[in-house]
């Protein structure tokens, strides 16, 4: 009899401990374990691939170094994923004898990334055939918008005017664009980003961005008359100032290529856009970030913005001379 | 003391039970809960985009080897020919913006070989690590210009050639290093002068491809207008549609024209001559290589304009000059 009962407190007393384990076990340690697995993992995989790659070393000359790589070739965008959040690029364009050699480069880039849609707007009363073949032709996703700037907004004499804001309406269109094409309830992740068609991106900036939970900030190379400007970032890692010379205490002193928002807080603060008119020079990004978010809730990225993954070029414009006043080439041919 | 000790089992025994009921209980609770997941789902975030990164590199790498069955020094017949892109470059702020978005575009292309050759004494690190992770097969080289030959600050852009060492350089290593790999397909290919500043289109390259002896296209942007071209008539090339000194022996931009890898090798001496005079540069290289009315038009028949001579502003610096007159310019441990 004494065993019997033994047996069934000894039962009792176990079984709820191995319930409560297996459960926690499933919630708790899993997700843990796999991340550290998928480490190991990749730290395998690279390994390996340098053994390969070190293989294929020329050993007779030490000055020349060749390097034979397999493959990573696209010609078309990568597959698309539901996991990954969608990266949204709002590129404004106008129409100038460099426009096709930009856009062009910058699709180049673009069929890199995965998840990415492509909004480009054009300052153009109409949409103008050169983009919608680019665009068709690229295979790249993307949403082809046009709206044209009134004349008396538009640059006024020297186009190096830093005072006046360019593709500010182009701009906001966009963002009005994605509010009334995603609903903020249900929507899929996004993140949305403002490139301009001259600058130059790295590949790993777009997968820096990804993971913006509000607003992420990292530096941008060329721009306030500096090699870079850039965040300032403190040992917590939250951003407590601006590196740049020109106007320092703008409330958000950043390029439009340094930042990078959440969809859904577009979404949820469908007042914010670029202010259009009294913006003084470099306080058009600070016109919309003030509405969107604080100082504290921005994320810095490239290592703690420590690295430069977007540089802001600009494309000299060409001297055309020798087209003369009736063009000397066949305005046919599409540049 | 039996009983006692009975006791005290028990009342052990049921406090146990009691506990660990309790506990069952707080776990299928906290079970039912919605969780804080974001702090995991970034690191599952990242880990995810970094293996479907990995997994089309792996994939294309299972492709490639199922394809060919042979190991990397026998190329398969069928392969297309590769096309040898020699691009010279020098250190300067924007230099690795260019390089990086050149690399990018090349990546698309298949069977590309980029041969870099650096105006400087010897590699630079931040072209050697932009190479490595460039995932493009390449070969890195150097050669310095000399002194008398190089531009100095404020000389406008035309008053000397440049590049033309370090073409020649690249050349002459293309050239050592086919005479080392024997068999027929190894003299199959293309040779590409890209500058690092112009814009190409993809198409430009499955153009040249075909090249038999030297082919030529239009290039925009560049002499002054909107584009140059060959003028193509009967399938040939008659003469040049150029706004400036169209007298030259081939009026044509270094992005204009291709040579194939067999002519570069038949015609050794075959080099850019650097004391040529102005915007005869490239018809110093042709002029030993080919004829007129030899050339292959491309781009249909010389029509449409893939690649552009785009040229790069040089950032202003005036705000970091002044800070480092003060001893405050930016980190240049950070590379730009």
């Amino acid at each position: 009899m004494p065993k019997r009962r033994d047996i069934l407190a000894i039962v009792l007393i176990v079984l709820p401990w191995t319930l409560l384990i297996t459960v926690w076990h499933q919630s708790a340690i899993a997700p843990l374990l796999a991340i550290r697995k998928d480490d190991g993992v990749d730290g395998k995989r690279e390994a390996g691939g340098q053994v390969q790659d070190s293989k294929e070393y020329c050993a007779s000359d030490k000055d020349i170094v060749e390097v034979v790589r397999t493959e990573y070739v696209y010609t078309r965008p990568p597959p698309w994923s539901d996991v990954l959040p969608t990266i949204h690029i709002i590129t404004p364009t106008y129409s100038r004898p460099v426009q096709k050699a930009e856009l062009t480069r910058l699709a180049n880039t673009f069929l890199h990334v995965p998840n990415l849609h492509w909004i480009l707007v054009e300052d153009s009363q109409r949409r103008t055939t050169l983009v919608t073949r680019l665009l068709r032709e690229t295979g790249l996703n993307y949403t082809h918008l046009n709206v044209e700037t009134p004349r008396n907004y538009k640059l006024r004499g020297d186009t190096r005017d830093p005072r006046i804001p360019r593709g500010t309406m182009q701009r906001n269109l966009a963002l009005r664009w994605l509010r009334e094409t995603f609903n903020a309830n249900s929507s899929q992740a996004g993140v949305v980003y403002f490139a301009d068609d001259d600058n130059t991106y790295s590949l790993e900036l777009f997968e820096e961005m990804r993971s913006t939970r509000k607003v992420s900030v990292w530096p941008v190379a060329f721009v306030g008359g500096l090699r870079y400007e850039s965040p300032k970032v403190n040992a917590a890692g939250k951003v407590y100032g601006w590196k740049t010379v020109f106007d320092p205490h703008r409330p958000f002193a950043i390029d439009m290529a340094g930042f990078a928002i959440n969809l859904r807080l577009i979404l949820f603060k469908p007042q914010a856009y670029f202010k259009l008119r009294g913006v003084k020079g470099g306080y058009q990004e600070s016109s919309l970030l003030r509405e969107l978010v604080t100082l504290n809730d921005l994320e810095p990225k490239a290592a703690n913005c420590t690295k430069i993954l977007v540089w802001h070029t600009r494309t000299e414009k060409p001297v055309l001379v020798n087209e003369g006043k009736k063009g000397f080439t066949d305005p046919n041919v599409e540049i | 003391m039996a009983t006692r000790m009975k006791l005290k089992l028990k009342t052990v025994f049921v406090l146990y039970f009691m506990v660990s009921l309790l506990g069952l209980v707080y776990a299928l609770m906290q079970l039912g809960q919605r969780c804080d997941c974001t702090e995991h789902d970034l690191p599952k975030d990242r880990t995810i985009s970094r293996l479907r990164g990995e997994l089309h590199r792996l994939q294309e790498q299972m492709r490639k080897i199922e394809a060919t069955k042979q190991p990397q020094k026998q190329p398969v017949k069928p392969s297309p020919p590769t096309i040898f892109v020699i691009t010279p470059t020098y250190a300067r702020l924007v230099q690795k913006a260019e390089l990086t978005r050149l690399s990018q575009t090349f990546l698309h292309v298949p069977q590309l070989h980029w041969i870099v050759v650096e105006d400087s004494p010897h590699k630079t690190p931040l072209v050697t690590d932009l190479l490595m992770k460039s995932g493009l097969t390449y070969t890195h080289l150097h050669m310095p210009t000399a002194k008398d030959r190089k531009l100095q600050e404020g000389d406008p852009s035309w008053l000397k050639p440049r590049g033309v060492e370090q073409r020649n350089e690249g050349l002459r290593w293309l050239r050592e290093d086919r005479r080392a790999q024997p068999g027929g397909d190894s003299q199959h290919g293309v040779v590409y002068f890209a500058d690092d500043d112009n814009t190409y289109s993809l198409q430009i390259f499955e153009e040249m491809r075909s090249t038999q002896r030297v082919s030529v296209w239009p290039v925009g942007l560049v002499g002054g207008m909107k584009y140059e071209r060959p003028v193509v008539e009967g399938g040939k090339v008659v003469r040049f549609h150029t706004g400036w000194r169209p007298s030259r022996p081939f009026p044509m931009d270094m992005a204009g024209f291709a040579v194939s890898l067999k002519l570069v090798l038949a015609n050794p001496e075959a080099c850019f001559d650097g004391d040529a005079p102005m915007g005869l540069l490239e018809s110093s290289l042709l002029q030993g290589l080919v004829t007129i009315d030899e050339l292959e038009p491309k781009a249909d028949n010389c029509t449409k304009v893939l690649v552009w001579h785009t040229r790069t502003e040089k950032p202003k610096m005036k705000r970091e000059e002044a800070l480092q007159a003060q001893g405050l310019g930016s980190d240049p441990a950070v590379e730009v």
